[in-house]
């Protein structure tokens, strides 16, 4: 009696565990055929000479080599991880302030989401044009009101020296929406009684945000932390359309995705490329492990 | 009951897995007769010859009423028409026919994907020795097998903003100017005193328009026959890069770097400029920009060491060693080389087509222009140097020149350097 519900529980189960994989079929392909199997022949590729038609002939470890004796691939490393390194904290420093004063109860606050989430869902293609003429040095905004006070006029994407900076400005600005919306989600959910509660022992606004919000939403900062982290390491398309290969900065606001996506596309050299693609894997996994054992200290999730 | 409900799902999965394996076909150019006709794709890279390209459609439909042809465009800009059709032809779905430029020709010869046209050429009446300029013909010409149809060519020429000179009071270039003529117009047009933010002529890092045709007019050089190594050491090749650099230091020009921010046909369409060299193609956007086009007129390069400097580079026309309909891909490419395609192409004063017969009809698009300064001296013209690493070059040589144009560094010491590394990519890329 036993052994036949038995068997008959399995069966249904068994049916049951079919019809949700023949639904989640087509997600599984996609995955496998978009991301998995790519993944491997990416790592595969990175192993061999691939000419511009996919023909690999081996190649040993010949294209890592390569690549520890390219230089302009060192400067590009400097500069991702110096952007990473600025625009990570300060893109998080200033989501969280903004998450705050749009969570007070002030006058017009969907106004203000709107406008702060308005550069995520704007084309980045677009976003760059915009910046390029804002930085422009002969006619663009930026400019015009250095002019205007009086002082001269700066070639502020054209200078190797400022050009990653302003680059940086707008990768903050581009992000701080999309942070700000999910800090801001995060900070609704912590209950009211606390801050009452605090406000009754006589903390301050600026106290209640240290010892209440920073601590009730760690699990949220840890999570846009981990994203920002990656996709600052990703960086590429705004800069991309920002700096030409004409400009006079091209090489200092040269990030690794940009190496690897002029060699794979422009020269031809799909393994020298994949190669590229494995290094940025393992730093972003680096450090995404060693925040994982980091957030210990400081992730509270009661 | 249960039997049906099965079915369902099992129905329901399969067809949510047919729609995601149709999204992943997706896409691609790729052929298909319906009833009866054939269907080309036709792969292209500029708007501006999309009329163009669609009037010469037309008339190819007219006399063949089971071809249908669809225009693929992909921007240029970006190498996205590359990356585009790279994959494309390699997942087997490149457009039947396509524009191909000698800059990317070698590889893709070499890719195996481009038809030879030979015997399509036999058995037609198109003489390509007969009625194409020797240079187009060969760059697209491999171990003796013809690998595209030449379509257009380019050069360039002078132009002038005539109300910058009649302020100033200075008189119009002519055909027969000289280099030392331009520099001479830039100093009295700077000594006349120009509006804020107006120049006498731009100086960009621009290696087809600029520098390489009067690196060959100086009796320089940049790649050799064999593709082995680079001429950059050479005093001949400086000199015919140092003469624009002069230009640039006198303050004839905005500098290299404010140029890579605004391109100098973008100036010259803003009125900022009262000179500028430009290559063939940018005619229909000047005479199209309302700012200024009443306003210009053209001159042939200016000569160079009693040389007329020019660099030639043009398209072809490709048939794709995949295509389901290759005879009537080929079939069409040999008609856009015909007297009737060409002259459609011509009259149309977008580029300049390549039959000889048919050069002509560029310079009488449009009469109120001198557009014969591009054709004068065309059989003079040094072809692009061109091989398979040519874009790695391209890189470094921009790369750099950046500290020469700038004024860091003297062109002799950046010129060893890019010669050193010029050289290794040559050699790197050869085994």
């Amino acid at each position: 009696m036993q052994g036949t519900t038995k068997k008959k529980i399995a069966k249904r189960q068994w049916k049951e565990w079919g019809e949700g994989y023949l639904f989640i079929t087509p997600l599984l392909l996609g995955i496998f055929i978009f991301y998995i199997f790519p993944f491997i022949q990416n790592f595969w590729f990175s192993f061999n000479e691939v000419n511009k038609f996919n023909v690999a002939t081996f190649y040993g470890l010949n294209n890592y080599i390569e690549m520890f004796k390219d230089k302009e691939l060192w400067r590009a490393l400097g500069n991702t991880l110096l952007y990473v390194g600025i625009t990570v904290p300060l893109g998080l420093a200033l989501s969280l302030f903004v998450a705050a004063l749009l969570n007070t109860k002030i006058r017009g606050t969907s106004f203000y989401r709107t406008i702060y989430f308005l550069p995520s869902v704007t084309m980045s293609a677009a976003v760059a044009m915009v910046w390029r003429w804002i930085y422009n040095e002969q006619y663009g905004l930026l400019n015009a009101a250095v002019k205007a006070l009086g002082l001269s006029p700066h070639g502020w994407i054209t200078d190797p020296k400022t050009a990653l900076f302003m680059v940086m400005i707008v990768g903050i600005w581009g992000t701080v929406g999309y942070n700000m919306i999910i800090l801001l989600a995060g900070m609704q959910g912590i209950s009211r009684s606390y801050y009452e509660a605090a406000a009754v022992d006589g903390a301050s606004g600026i106290r209640q945000f240290f010892k209440i919000t920073v601590p009730m939403l760690s699990p949220t900062i840890f999570f846009v932390l981990i994203t920002s982290v990656i996709s600052g390491f990703q960086v590429f398309d705004t800069i991309y359309m920002m700096v030409g290969k004409a400009n006079t900065a091209y090489r200092s606001t040269q990030t690794l995705v940009m190496i690897f996506y002029r060699n794979a596309f422009d020269y031809g050299h799909k393994g020298y490329a994949a190669a590229i693609s494995i290094l940025i894997f393992s730093i972003i996994m680096l450090v995404t492990v060693i925040q994982m054992i980091g957030q210990r200290k400081w992730v509270n999730y009661d | 009951m249960k039997k049906t409900r099965g079915f369902k799902v099992l129905a329901m999965g399969m067809a949510f897995a047919m729609a995601a394996m149709s999204l992943t076909a997706c896409g691609g150019g790729g052929s298909a007769s319906k009833g009866g006709a054939t269907t080309l794709s036709f792969g292209i890279w500029d708007e501006k010859q999309r009329p163009v390209m669609e009037s010469m459609i037309q008339a190819y439909e007219k006399t063949h009423e089971n071809v249908k042809i669809n225009i693929q465009l992909t921007p240029y800009k970006g190498g996205e028409y590359w990356t585009k059709l790279e994959a494309a032809a390699t997942g087997g779905t490149a457009p039947d026919v396509f524009w191909l430029n000698v800059l990317h020709a070698e590889d893709y010869y070499d890719g195996g994907i481009l038809l030879d046209l030979n015997d399509y050429l036999k058995k037609s009446d198109l003489d390509l020795e007969k009625n194409f300029p020797e240079a187009l013909v060969k760059s697209y010409n491999f171990e003796n097998k013809q690998i595209a149809i030449p379509k257009d060519f380019d050069t360039n020429a002078l132009w002038y903003n005539k109300e910058i000179f009649d302020k100033a009071g200075v008189a119009y270039p002519t055909d027969d100017w000289t280099y030392d003529d331009l520099a001479a117009a830039c100093k009295d047009l700077k000594a006349a005193g120009l509006d804020e933010g107006v120049y006498p002529f731009a100086c960009p890092i621009d290696f087809q328009t600029w520098y390489y045709p009067t690196v060959y007019a100086n009796g320089g050089w940049i790649l050799n026959a064999d593709k082995t190594e680079t001429g950059y050491t050479d005093p001949k090749t400086q000199g015919g890069i140092q003469c624009w650099i002069d230009l640039l230091e006198e303050g004839y020009s905005p500098t290299a770097a404010a140029l890579s921010e605004t391109l100098p046909d973008a100036m010259f369409g803003g009125g900022s400029l009262a000179m500028v060299l430009a290559g063939s193609y940018m005619t229909p956007e000047y005479t199209s920009n309302d700012a200024i086009n009443t306003k210009i007129n053209l001159v042939e390069f200016p000569e160079f060491n009693g040389k007329e400097p020019n660099v030639i580079n043009g398209l072809g026309y490709a048939v794709f060693a995949g295509s389901k309909n290759k005879d009537a891909a080929a079939d069409f490419a040999l008609w856009l080389g015909s007297e009737e395609a060409m002259k459609i192409q011509g009259e149309s004063g977008v580029v300049i087509s390549a039959r000889n017969d048919a050069q002509k009809y560029f310079a009488d698009s449009n009469k109120d222009l001198n557009l014969a300064a591009y054709t004068n001296h065309s059989s003079e013209a040094n072809p692009l140097p061109v091989c398979k690493s040519v874009a790695e070059i391209y890189d470094v040589e921009l790369e750099a020149l950046k500290a020469a144009y700038s004024g860091e560094k003297p062109l002799a010491d950046v010129c060893e350097q890019l010669k050193t590394d010029a050289d290794a990519i040559l050699a790197k890329n050869k085994k």
